[in-house]
């Protein structure tokens, strides 16, 4: 394995990031915890290599209710086949894919076959995206990112309480 | 007739707490713990509101029950940090039909954001009411066992509130502690001992979760106990991940 690129779902869309020197890297989760409080050491590590857009709040929907329950929407497909190479053997590729869970890591090792990671230092490279994302995104500002968690948050929920958030519970007798 | 009233009704003051965007209301004898209303002229639930004009300005403050919010009986209690401040980002678990949460909303302002998560839909629903109004608060009708579930919605935050009143909570705030929360962040968490252990003494619980804890990079610095408001009710203030001392 010789290098790494890490998977994070927002709000805004998907986001695929090249991990620069992971093999020095790789091994030290200590210093890529401490790099992650500092957005310069962060990014230097951690730079963007492609990013696509939900076109809309039904398309945002669909796929958040995909990656909560760890499933790979097309979108997701399409994005990943576009970003990386084909592999037939994913215990020989050259790269691999972090995570956030197992879960959708099985599911796009299933559905695409190709190789991913959620140990090691993965949990805190996610962490610092999540810390630093609309500074990595350049194209995104705070304000933009939180009004599509309010606008996503919204419809997710209101579609767990099964859209009839106007009335009570039907009481069975 | 009352003799006291001859004067007409005194006025009410409204001053600063020592706790950044939290007031306390002055009439009389009376104190009373407030926040500034982000929608004035609206009761979240059935709260009394306050209003005072300085220099021609209205300001709306909402009274701060301590007897329904934990929050509100740690700060009546003389904790010393909530670490909810104007501009802060909290994440809000066990947010329950959102009348804390309102109240938090009010103290972090439009500069903040509360990442309220509750997973019972029935209070789901007032939640996502209240959030209507107050759009610096993002709902999030959820299971907090599961925050993989919501990774989507939530960014980094500065603190994480809980309120689950479950047996697993310190568990339940550290997976979510681990993916959401700062380094050098802030917890706090209230601790009703008899959802815990119904058959230890509370003292005996509190001390168990502060081990907890311990083992989850998360460093607590603060216990109190929510007397007389709450019975057998302790508050945990902490540091998460704290930086190491030089």
């Amino acid at each position: 394995m010789t290098s790494m690129q890490v998977l994070f779902e927002a709000s805004v869309g998907y986001a695929i990031f090249d991990i620069e020197e992971f093999e020095e890297i790789g091994s030290e989760v200590d210093t890529v915890q401490a790099a992650v409080g500092d957005l310069a050491k962060f990014g230097k590590i951690c730079k963007l290599k492609a990013f696509i857009p939900f076109r809309s709040a039904q398309d945002a929907l669909e796929n958040i209710n995909a990656v909560s329950e760890g499933l790979v929407h097309p979108l997701l497909k399409d994005f990943l086949e576009t970003n990386f190479p084909k592999v037939k053997n994913v215990k020989k590729a050259t790269f691999t894919i972090g995570v956030h869970d197992q879960r959708i890591g099985q599911q796009i090792r299933d559905d695409l076959n190709l190789p991913c990671t959620f140990t090691g230092v993965v949990p805190e490279l996610i962490r610092g995206i999540r810390q630093h994302f609309t500074k990595l995104l350049k194209s995104l500002d705070a304000t933009s990112i939180g009004r599509a968690q309010l606008g996503l948050g919204h419809s997710y929920s209101r579609c767990k309480v099964k859209f009839n958030v106007h009335r009570s519970d039907n009481m069975i007798i | 007739g009352r003799g006291g009233a001859a004067g007409g009704a005194k006025q009410v003051v409204v001053e600063p707490h020592r706790l950044p965007g939290v007031f306390v209301a002055r009439k009389g004898k009376d104190d009373m713990l407030v926040t500034k209303s982000l929608v004035p002229g609206v009761a979240v639930y059935g709260e009394k509101q306050i209003s005072v004009e300085v220099d021609g300005v209205k300001t709306e403050y909402r009274v701060w029950n301590p007897f329904r919010s934990k929050i509100a009986a740690a700060i009546l209690g003389g904790v010393e940090n909530t670490y909810i401040a104007p501009g802060s980002k909290v994440l809000y678990l066990g947010a329950a039909s959102g009348t804390t949460v309102s109240h938090v909303a009010d103290i972090v302002g439009p500069e903040g954001l509360v990442y309220a998560v509750e997973f019972s839909h029935r209070s789901g629903r007032d939640l996502i009411n209240m959030a209507k109004k107050r759009t610096n608060v993002i709902p999030i009708v959820e299971d907090a066992r599961h925050p993989h579930k919501y990774r989507m919605l939530i960014g980094m935050v500065d603190t994480i509130f809980s309120d689950v009143a479950q047996p697993d909570q310190t568990r339940i705030v550290a997976i979510n502690a681990h993916q959401f929360l700062k380094n050098g962040g802030n917890f706090i968490i209230s601790i009703k001992a008899s959802c815990i252990d119904s058959t230890a003494e509370p003292t005996a619980v509190f001390h168990a979760e502060v081990q907890k804890m311990k083992g989850e990079k998360m460093k607590p610095e603060e216990q109190l106990t929510l007397e007389p408001y709450e019975r057998d009710h302790a508050v945990v203030v902490g540091t998460y991940r704290p930086a190491p001392k030089k």
